[in-house]
């Protein structure tokens, strides 16, 4: 068992489901909050400063939505979205609120701490912002603007570029299509989704990603988007 | 009155002048046309003259007449008669129309009236037949046609009269402006957006104006025809989305109340399958007995679904047996022994109550669904009371809680279905918001009732079942 460490804040009403992620998660070494409403979800927040945050959607209390936005005015603290809401709309709202991730119940544990190794990794790395991205043969150094697959180097246009930018400083988050269309083209263009799935094409043909087994890029039905990185 | 005018020129007739007397008589011809018409007055002035000439004129007692002056007062008298004889008469027929226009103004006034405030197809029809009637003095039928078939009478008014199916036919395929006349019937047509949809038929001789005013009428209603489809689609439109509505809120209920059960089962097992190694042996139970209970919950929800839907069906088929009241209660609060978690449950049944003719897991069912509610309101040092007793012909049973309580104006809306589901993800408190609207299905399907009331001392909630004390069939009789 490898062991990680960290601490998590679990704002959920269920005590079973409560019971089995501290369980678990405690097992891998993270120090574990809970809380079942949310405003005592966000006190602890604010008394513990956890890396990273659980969060059911459906609280008793407050709506999830609102939980998230709350949490958002004065930290940057990752989080996971826990929902048995299966609409793309809570989804993407929740994203677009703040949220770096989701995960729908019912869920197996080790897909929860699949997302929770990307989550912390990706907040970590994008932290320390280093100029060099390398992972699964796509290396990207942002100061000389080069992209490289698997060592050939390939040439990308403008908006190509600030798209795979934008997928790499924000790895280990889903980014929500008007989220992507407001960073590359601009608030006015926040729904027209075809630019974004012509661009998403190009940029895959050219990183020689395949959309049915994607190496780099991963579509997110019906939300968005997020780079693939490989889970520590 | 010239008996009368004969009279007064007797008593007056030495206090003026002769001559003046003549104005008297006048007067009294005057008064009889305003009253009469152009016959009585010329009577009037003729009979006027004679007692004149007879009574006043010299030689006194004579009808003769002495001088050329009083052929004169006759011919006046007779000219005067006859002015206003006409006069009056003219006056008299015009009082006389504007009576009968104004009792027609009425009277579409009134049947306009009824028009707007109809509220269904039916009440326009049977109105319009109605007002015909009264207004033509005729019998009339008023017909329907439902699209691609022929009219039918749907209203009628006034004597008894059968219209013969082959002559409806014959002024149904008509196609002309005015109205058809087949065997003494007059046929209109009733038309909405240019589409005939109807008929009406007036029995008998019927005149133009009669024709006008009943084409008006018709025209009303056909007017007041479509309001009432109007309204009629629009509550239609209503249902239609209201079934949308309660479907979409099922599915998310269900889809919620499953989910959520399972998402611990799914959980705890993967967790238990993948590290369970490093787990403690505590824990380990720990996870394997929520997957039990959280199964047992998943069963209980999809019960509960079952049981709503053969409700919602009208299929809920009671087994009626005689049952004892206290095995039911003891065994419902057996039921949630888990659930209660050492909440004290005071069970107090009278005497007086005498064995129950139901079903008993229904009964037993809709005291669970109260009891599950009591237990998730109720504070931790709180305790539930379950009490029972019979009054005339029905047993009441009370389950109160400590809990916040129901404000009043949400006393009726709790035992809405979801409605606890639709105040957010899942209210405030675990329920699928089905458990009260299933507990009331239940009791109503024994012919009794549940509402919500106020809590002992003022504080908590107290639910009461009220049922019928009933036996069965064959006890009654024999």
């Amino acid at each position: 068992m490898n062991t990680a460490s960290g601490t998590i804040l679990v704002v959920e009403d269920e005590a079973q489901i409560r019971k089995f992620l501290r369980i678990s998660l405690e097992a891998h070494g993270y120090v574990i909050y809970e809380a079942r409403l949310g405003k005592d979800g966000l006190k602890l927040c604010e008394s513990t400063q956890p890396q990273l945050v659980i969060l059911d959607l459906g609280l008793p209390d407050m709506d999830g939505q609102q939980f998230i936005a709350r949490l958002r005015e004065w930290s940057q603290v990752p989080i996971i979205v826990l929902s048995v809401r299966s609409s793309e709309a809570q989804k993407v709202q929740a994203l677009d609120a703040g949220a770096n991730d989701y995960v729908t119940k019912p869920f197996g544990i080790s897909e929860l701490m699949a997302r929770i190794r990307v989550v912390l990794r990706g907040a970590e790395e994008a932290a320390s912002a280093p100029t060099v991205f390398d992972a699964r043969g796509l290396r990207v150094d942002m100061a000389l603007r080069e992209v490289r697959v698997d060592g050939t180097p390939v040439h990308l246009s403008k908006k190509e570029y600030a798209l795979l930018r934008l997928l790499i400083d924000s790895r280990g988050r889903v980014l929500t299509h008007q989220h992507i269309l407001r960073e590359v083209w601009g608030p006015a263009r926040q729904d027209e989704t075809h630019y974004l799935r012509v661009l998403v094409g190009q940029l895959r043909q050219k990183l020689g990603d395949d959309p049915a087994s994607p190496r780099f890029i991963v579509t997110v039905q019906g939300v968005g988007y997020r780079l693939a990185v490989p889970a520590r | 009155m010239v008996f009368v005018t004969v009279c007064l020129a007797f008593l007056l007739h030495r206090l003026m002048p002769h001559a003046s007397l003549s104005l008297l008589f006048l007067t009294g011809v005057l008064i009889v046309s305003a009253r009469t018409g152009l016959g009585p007055s010329l009577v009037a002035s003729v009979l006027s003259f004679l007692a004149y000439n007879f009574f006043f004129t010299p030689p006194y007692y004579t009808l003769e007449i002495a001088n050329d002056g009083d052929v004169a007062t006759l011919l006046f008298f007779l000219l005067m008669a006859a002015i206003t004889g006409n006069l009056a008469a003219r006056m008299h027929a015009e009082i006389d129309m504007r009576r009968t226009s104004l009792q027609r103004i009425s009277n579409l006034y009134e049947f306009s009236r009824r028009m707007s405030s109809a509220a269904g197809t039916e009440a326009v029809l049977e109105a319009l037949a109605d007002h015909l009637a009264w207004s033509t003095g005729r019998t009339v039928a008023v017909l329907v046609a439902a699209p691609g078939s022929l009219p039918a009478v749907r209203a009628r008014a006034g004597r008894a009269a059968s219209l013969h199916p082959a002559d409806i036919e014959d002024a149904w395929s008509r196609d002309e402006p005015g109205p058809a006349v087949i065997h003494a019937w007059h046929f209109l047509k009733l038309a909405a957006h240019n589409e005939p949809v109807g008929m009406v038929a007036i029995q008998g001789q019927v005149d133009a104006e009669h024709i006008d005013l009943a084409r008006s009428l018709c025209d009303q209603a056909t007017v007041a025809l479509d309001r009432t489809r109007l309204v009629a689609d629009l509550e239609q439109a209503r249902l239609v989305s209201e079934t949308e509505q309660l479907r979409s809120a099922l599915l998310s209920s269900v889809s919620h109340d499953l989910r959520t059960p399972l998402a611990s089962i799914i959980g705890s097992t993967t967790s238990l399958l993948e590290y369970g190694d490093s787990f403690s042996t505590e824990n380990r139970r720990d996870l394997l007995a929520t997957v039990v209970a959280e199964a047992q919950r998943l069963d209980r929800h999809i019960q509960n679904l079952l049981d709503m839907t053969r409700l919602g069906q009208g299929k809920m088929t009671l087994r009626r047996d005689w049952v004892d009241l206290h095995d039911i209660v003891s065994s419902a609060v057996d039921r949630l022994r888990d659930a209660l978690k050492g909440l004290p449950v005071i069970i107090d049944i009278a005497d007086t109550v005498p064995l129950l003719w139901v079903h008993g897991v229904l009964i037993e069912q809709a005291l669970v669904n109260l009891l599950d509610n009591a237990i998730c309101f109720s504070p931790p040092d709180g305790r539930i009371t379950i009490t029972a007793r019979a009054a005339a012909g029905r047993i009441e049973i009370d389950l109160c809680d400590d809990g916040p309580g129901i404000p009043e104006n949400e006393r009726e809306k709790i035992f809405d279905m979801f409605y606890t589901v639709r105040q957010g993800d899942r209210g405030s408190l675990q329920g699928t918001g089905l458990g009260l609207a299933i507990c009331r299905g239940m009791v109503a399907a024994h012919g009794g009732n549940v509402t919500a009331r106020d809590g002992r001392n003022g504080r908590g909630t107290c639910m009461r079942i009220v049922l019928p004390v009933t036996r069965p069939d064959g006890m009654d009789g024999e």
